[in-house]
């Protein structure tokens, strides 16, 4: 009995099995009274034959994939480090041939023309929607978070509180609130990008300069705290954000140069351009910033405030800084929104909003900007697939469930995330280091 | 070398933590190119006066003055480290403290940069202010690798330097922000006999070429005798001897409090 216990393979194999019953229990359906472990032996795909072959049972299947993750982990363990080996053989040359500028240049150009085109090669309405929607302006959102955790290192719950400041002020600018407008009279929607940008930044002073000295947990306390007085204060002032209703008269952009009228109405589509092309303004300055002196000085304060001192950098104020710049970048994105969607309401701005942003941001690569780009493109459309068209048995409150996986996943695998940055990189490696 | 003009002046300076007095009316001056070393045995408290020189350590009593030529002189106590910094002090840590993640040539530069403006809309735009800023710290920068024999390592990642080597671009890392006097906490700990030879010679150099004074915490006792001028010898919080390295030798408090009583006595 004892030999059993330690065998290697027995002990590996049944903790595969062990998780593999618990996510099927969790992602099963739940039970009855007369059936309470529906998850376990209820059948799958509502007694749809399993493979077109027979009918079966979730945990049948679920064994098989205990089995399949066990093969495959002992496979790694024995063949792992040849497979490794092997891999960065056949990618030496993609890996040249990305360092090269010509190809850089190129690929950026590719992916700009599929940006460009993407509209006209997507023509479901759903997806055109949630391309500006929920894409679009998350990545926006994700770039300008990256720049507070990612560069800066600062952990930020609270985002959401600039992409509402940012919302409501264009509600404010362009008179749709019950306060009335900041200049006496409505203005074009254009005006409310500086000015939103503005308000946000002071509120990420006014919030960082005092809460900036705490460090690490503090700091992501401090924040959440923020997220919730600025929703709840859009909640109850009623005379001034319009109280729980919001504002539901928010108008387009709208150009009007002489004889050349344009209102971003119809559709999704001239907003994804609109959005796309402040998008990209973004990317440049933010990779400029990057590789600048308030980047490199970013880096040095996150992994060494004391060193950073001691060369005369104040470190409170690139942090301010680095609050500032990721909260105007909300806050533009807030313009966007409200402007798209013609509406604010207090309670889409909740704390799940922005854990969400942070998901995006960790998971495409902290302090990486493409990595980022691309994280939250592939989260949010994965999130989109799975609301349009969920699979048999999905709900949608499972959704946070198989996100966590992912992270789950992706920190073993690639504690960076997707795509990451260099200095992240060296990080993470220095501190394995550091471990053993 | 060294003139009669005081840079540095620490006056009864007590600093605790606590109950735990770690500096005891500690006074000391060093004057304007003099390389000074402190010595003491672990725990005496060296570590602590270099952290209440740069202002990482609030003393509860006592005042430090930084002599400056065209301005007033500037108390220490209750500034921030970076005002400090600023100020022209300058140091290196105990166990070097480099940004592992940064390349050497990076980390030299974050020094050399003017930090006293914010700029970030010209660095997200590359503004002309911004590029030329960049231009001024870069040339800077390859004259201190330079200075300390780093060129060649100039692309490396710090963290896989190699000791010798980390030591040298934090000396060149605290020399970019122009200092008055540069702070070494054991430069020579973790190094091998050729490289103290290379690093005694390198501080010399600092001093010689630069003008830079230097205020020197070591254990290597041949290397603090053959680079200092003048020594400050702590024990428990406390000064016990100061003089110059053949004072300090022949001082029988200095070699009680390094080995022991028992050692005056002949039995050790």
């Amino acid at each position: 009995m004892k030999s059993l216990l330690t065998n290697k393979w027995l002990k590996s194999f049944g903790i595969t099995a062990t998780l593999m019953v618990i996510i099927c229990f969790m992602t099963g359906p739940s039970g009855s009274n007369t059936d309470p472990v529906a998850g376990f032996s209820g059948s799958l795909f509502n007694s749809a034959p399993f493979l077109g072959l027979f009918i079966t049972r979730r945990w049948v299947v679920f064994l098989l994939f205990a089995l399949i993750a066990f093969v495959v982990q002992q496979g790694w363990q024995a063949y792992g480090r040849q497979v490794k080996v092997r891999y960065a053989k056949v990618m030496a040359t993609p890996r040249e041939l990305k360092s090269k500028r010509p190809v850089r240049l190129g690929t950026y150009g590719a992916l700009l023309l599929l940006a460009l085109l993407l509209p006209h090669l997507v023509t479901d309405p759903f997806w055109q929607v949630a391309m500006v929607q929920q894409i679009a302006v998350y990545v926006l959102l994700a770039l300008g978070l990256n720049v507070v955790v990612g560069f800066a290192g600062l952990l930020d719950l609270g985002f959401v509180a600039f992409y509402a400041i940012g919302a409501y002020a264009t509600a404010w600018v362009v008179g749709s609130l019950p306060l009335p407008p900041l200049f006496g009279h409505a203005l074009n929607n254009f005006w409310a990008i500086p000015i939103a940008i503005l308000i946000a930044m002071a509120a990420g002073i006014i919030l960082g300069t005092p809460t900036l000295r705490l460090r690490g947990d503090y700091l992501a306390i401090v924040t959440l705290g923020f997220g919730e007085i600025i929703t709840l204060f859009a909640n109850n002032l009623n005379g001034i954000t319009g109280g729980p209703q919001g504002s539901r008269i928010i108008p387009h952009f709208h150009l009007s140069l002489g004889p050349l009228k344009y209102v971003w109405g119809n559709g999704p589509i001239p907003y994804y351009y609109l959005i796309l092309g402040f998008l990209i303004l973004f990317l440049v300055g933010f990779s400029f910033l990057e590789h600048s002196r308030v980047g490199r000085t970013w880096t040095a304060i996150r992994e060494d405030e004391v060193a950073a001192e001691s060369l005369g950098i104040n470190p409170l104020k690139y942090k301010v800084m680095a609050f500032a710049i990721g909260a105007a970048s909300a806050g533009f994105s807030g313009v966007m929104t409200a402007s798209q969607q013609n509406f604010v309401f207090p309670t889409t701005f909740s704390l799940f909003f922005s854990i969400n942003i942070l998901v995006l941001v960790i998971f495409g690569g902290l302090g990486s900007i493409r990595g980022v780009v691309f994280g939250a493109i592939v989260v949010q459309t994965i999130t989109m697939y799975l609301l349009h068209s969920p699979p048999s048995g999905y709900q949608p409150a499972d959704l946070y469930m198989y996100i966590g996986a992912m992270l789950v996943g992706m920190m073993i695998f690639r504690p960076a995330g997707l795509l990451p940055a260099t200095r992240r990189k060296r990080e993470i490696v220095q501190l394995r280091e550091e471990a053993q | 070398m060294s003139s009669n003009e005081l840079l540095l002046s620490v006056e009864d300076v007590t600093l605790r933590f606590g109950g735990v007095v770690s500096l005891n009316k500690v006074s000391m001056n060093q004057r304007r190119g003099e390389i000074l070393a402190v010595i003491g045995p672990n725990g005496a408290g060296k570590t602590s006066l270099f952290n209440s020189l740069t202002g990482v350590y609030q003393p509860q009593e006592g005042t430090i003055l930084l002599h400056r030529i065209d301005q007033p002189a500037l108390s220490v106590i209750g500034q921030k480290a970076h005002r400090v910094a600023k100020a022209g002090v300058a140091r290196t840590f105990q166990a070097s403290r480099m940004f592992g993640a940064l390349t050497a040539f990076e980390n030299v530069k974050i020094g050399a940069e003017d930090h006293s403006g914010l700029g970030f809309v010209g660095a997200m735009f590359k503004g002309p202010r911004t590029r030329r800023g960049e231009r001024a710290s870069d040339a800077r920068t390859y004259e201190l690798l330079e200075f300390v024999g780093l060129t060649k390592q100039a692309n490396t990642v710090s963290a896989s330097l190699s000791y010798g080597d980390r030591r040298r671009l934090e000396i060149a890392r605290g020399l970019a922000t122009n200092p008055t006097v540069l702070l070494l906490d054991e430069p020579a700990a973790g190094t091998n006999p050729s490289e103290k030879v290379e690093l005694t010679e390198l501080i010399r150099k600092v001093r010689d070429d630069m003008g830079v004074s230097i205020l020197l915490i070591e254990h290597d006792m041949k290397l603090v005798m053959s680079l200092a001028e003048r020594l400050y010898v702590l024990n428990f919080g406390a000064v016990i001897a100061e003089g110059t390295p053949d004072e300090i030798r022949a001082n029988p408090a200095v070699v009680e409090a390094y080995l022991g009583s028992s050692a005056t006595k002949g039995k050790n």
